[in-house]
């Protein structure tokens, strides 16, 4: 172990050969627990092994942020920076068939806007830096897939899309804009309607200016909803079939989109330009159906922002379907489908991240997600201690030891 | 120091030691010009530019073509397409785009003011040039539909950074667009 922070080891060992995306070398500082530290991955495998709150799962957590610039454990960027500091940043160097060398880094700070930078160089947008790196990850806050709210599964989805196709973040986030601009101009409007306002020129005035956020939302709406339905239909095939594989094929996976308000969801299927119009004036007049509900609630009932995935096994909803271990099984489903499919799509093999997940899987669910890696996909995994897992992931990994905020090379 | 556009806390105590390091007599003249300009700049009565007189120069300058007109979120605005030398018409000043999260609704801009121009002086074309951010285009969506009946309404958006704002568009990019500028639907 080297006390700097570099963990020496020997460059191009077993198995890197092949691999087409790799993450070689993370740099960390003032990121959560770490001060300085530099982490260089030099096998297929690492296993990060160490007690629950030494930094583990935060090693995960920055490989993440660099694939997704998103975190699964918090939205807010103050989380992920050492106490006392100001700034944080997590520097990757990823090499890739497609582009060869690659430096990411993102720049965190307290009570400011983060920054990305590629090759040194600041991107104008973050979003810009979206696509460098892919990554998948799997924790055992995935359960929530299957019990939690649709929020859950919404997340999961854009977050998929968000890789596929970066240019999604920006048509997410203008969607997520005229949603609150469009919920600003409802509570107006509901609290003039309280103070008696019904002069006919000014609810006129309101109406007109409601219309062209309607207009609005609409074309932003279809523009999330078919990018969401187009790759569900991308991911539900793979997902079936992991489904039966694990399961032993006995039980029948079936996923769909299920859009809110009164949106046919045959409408969704199909890329030709016309749809497009139509599924925004599905909208439109979705939108007028509920606009007294509108009126009284003041906020924004119709859109993307409330839809749902339904996963239904033997046709029965997954949330009621079924022990612990086959919601497990749907999740892992889930987690290979998103895998592969992100493998076919981009044409090279993203990052795995499993965090904590491995002790939960049994044998055969461990088999199965082994014999899908295959040493294609690097892999980083946490865990509380080696024995909790089948020994094959033992099989050229590195493992390296995480206690207190130190990464020590064992073995 | 620190509240002004643009400057961070290490900008701010860069310009404060300089400060303090001048003479008081040079100190005393930037804060006298400052309030001065502050007093004497006011607004364009027909296009709604800052300016110091009554009238803005490019309103009163006989070359420019009083037939077209182009409507900016802000005089930042202005003078960045002034800067491209491409443009040869008159401006619009809006005073900000539509959003209703700030509280800004079309009454609080110049939205009247322009409709009535527009009718008075016998418009040709109004060219929206307002940044494509979701206010923006609700803007220009607004305009575009309350100018239709009096005018033809063309949009520069050609090649703007998606979600940008003008004043980060560089000089080549904005007059490339407003010669890309097309109709609205
Ligand atoms: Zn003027």
């Amino acid at each position: 172990m080297v006390s700097g922070g570099l963990i020496a080891g020997p460059i191009a060992v077993l198995g890197l050969v092949g691999l087409v995306m790799y993450l070689r070398r993370l740099h960390l500082r003032q990121f959560r627990n770490y001060g300085d530290r530099v982490i260089a991955f030099d096998a297929p495998k690492t296993i990060l092994v160490g007690d629950n709150a030494q930094g583990k799962s935060n090693v995960l957590e920055a490989v993440e942020l660099l694939a997704t610039l998103q975190s699964h454990r918090t939205s807010r960027d103050g989380d992920l920076i050492q106490e006392g500091a100001a700034i944080a940043t997590v520097q990757g160097q990823i090499e890739r068939q497609s582009s060869g060398s690659m430096d990411l880094e993102l720049i965190l700070r307290r009570g400011g806007r983060r920054t990305v930078a590629l090759n040194g160089q600041g991107l104008r947008r973050q979003a810009d830096g979206l696509g460098t790196l892919n990554a998948v990850l799997f924790s055992c806050l995935d359960l929530e897939l299957v019990r939690g709210g649709p929020e859950r599964r919404r997340a999961w989805l854009d977050g998929l899309l968000l890789q596929l196709e970066p240019l999604y973040s920006h048509i997410l986030g203008q969607y997520n804009r005229v949603l609150r601009q469009r919920n600003a101009l409802l509570r107006q409007q509901v609290r003039g309607d309280r103070r008696g306002v019904t002069e006919p020129e000014s609810t006129d005035d309101h109406a007109a200016e409601l219309a062209l956020w309607d207009a609005q939302l609409a074309i932003a709406a279809a523009r999330v909803v078919r990018r969401r339905a187009r790759a569900l239909a991308l991911l539900a095939p793979r997902a079936a079939a992991w489904h039966r594989d694990i399961g032993g094929g006995t039980e029948t996976l079936d996923i769909t989109y299920v859009p809110n308000g009164a949106i046919a969801p045959d409408l969704l299927e199909g890329n030709e330009g016309d749809r497009a119009i139509a599924v925004q004036q599905a909208y439109l007049s979705a939108i007028r159906e509920k606009a007294t509900a509108e009126r009284h609630q003041g906020t924004s009932l119709v859109g993307p922002h409330r839809d749902d995935i339904d996963l239904r096994v033997n046709g029965v909803p997954a949330r009621q379907f079924g022990s612990q271990g086959q919601q497990r099984t749907l999740v892992l489903a889930l987690k290979l489908a998103e895998l592969t499919t992100l493998e076919e799509l981009l044409g090279e093999p993203p990052l795995l991240l499993l965090d904590d997940v491995l002790a939960e899987l049994d044998l055969k669910r461990q088999d199965r997600l082994l014999g899908a890696i295959a040493e294609r996909f690097q892999t980083l995994v946490t865990a509380t201690h080696l024995g909790a897992f089948d020994g094959r992931w033992l099989d050229g990994a590195r493992i390296l030891t995480v206690r207190r905020g130190q990464i020590d090379a064992t073995g | 120091m620190q509240r002004l556009p643009g400057i961070g806390p290490k900008s701010a105590q860069r310009l404060a030691l300089h400060l303090l390091k001048r003479p008081d007599a040079e100190v005393e003249a930037l804060a006298k010009a400052l309030l001065e300009a502050k007093q004497q700049v006011g607004t364009c009565q027909v296009c709604f530019h800052l300016s110091a007189e009554p009238v803005c120069e490019i309103c009163r300058n006989p070359n420019r073509d009083r037939l077209t007109i182009c409507v900016v979120a802000d005089s930042r605005d202005v003078i960045a397409l002034e800067k491209t030398r491409e443009y040869r018409g008159r401006y619009h000043v809006l005073g900000g785009t539509i959003s209703p999260m700030d509280g800004i609704g079309p009454d609080m801009l110049t939205v009247q003011p322009l409709i009535q121009r527009v009718q008075r002086e016998g418009t040709r074309e109004v060219i929206l040039a307002i940044g494509p951010s979701v206010e923006g285009e609700t803007t220009a969506l607004y305009l575009s539909q309350l100018l239709k009946p009096f005018t033809r309404v063309t949009r520069i958006a050609f090649g703007l950074p998606v979600g940008g704002d003008l004043e980060y568009a560089d000089e080549v990019t904005l007059a490339r667009a407003l010669e890309g500028r097309r109709e609205m639907a």
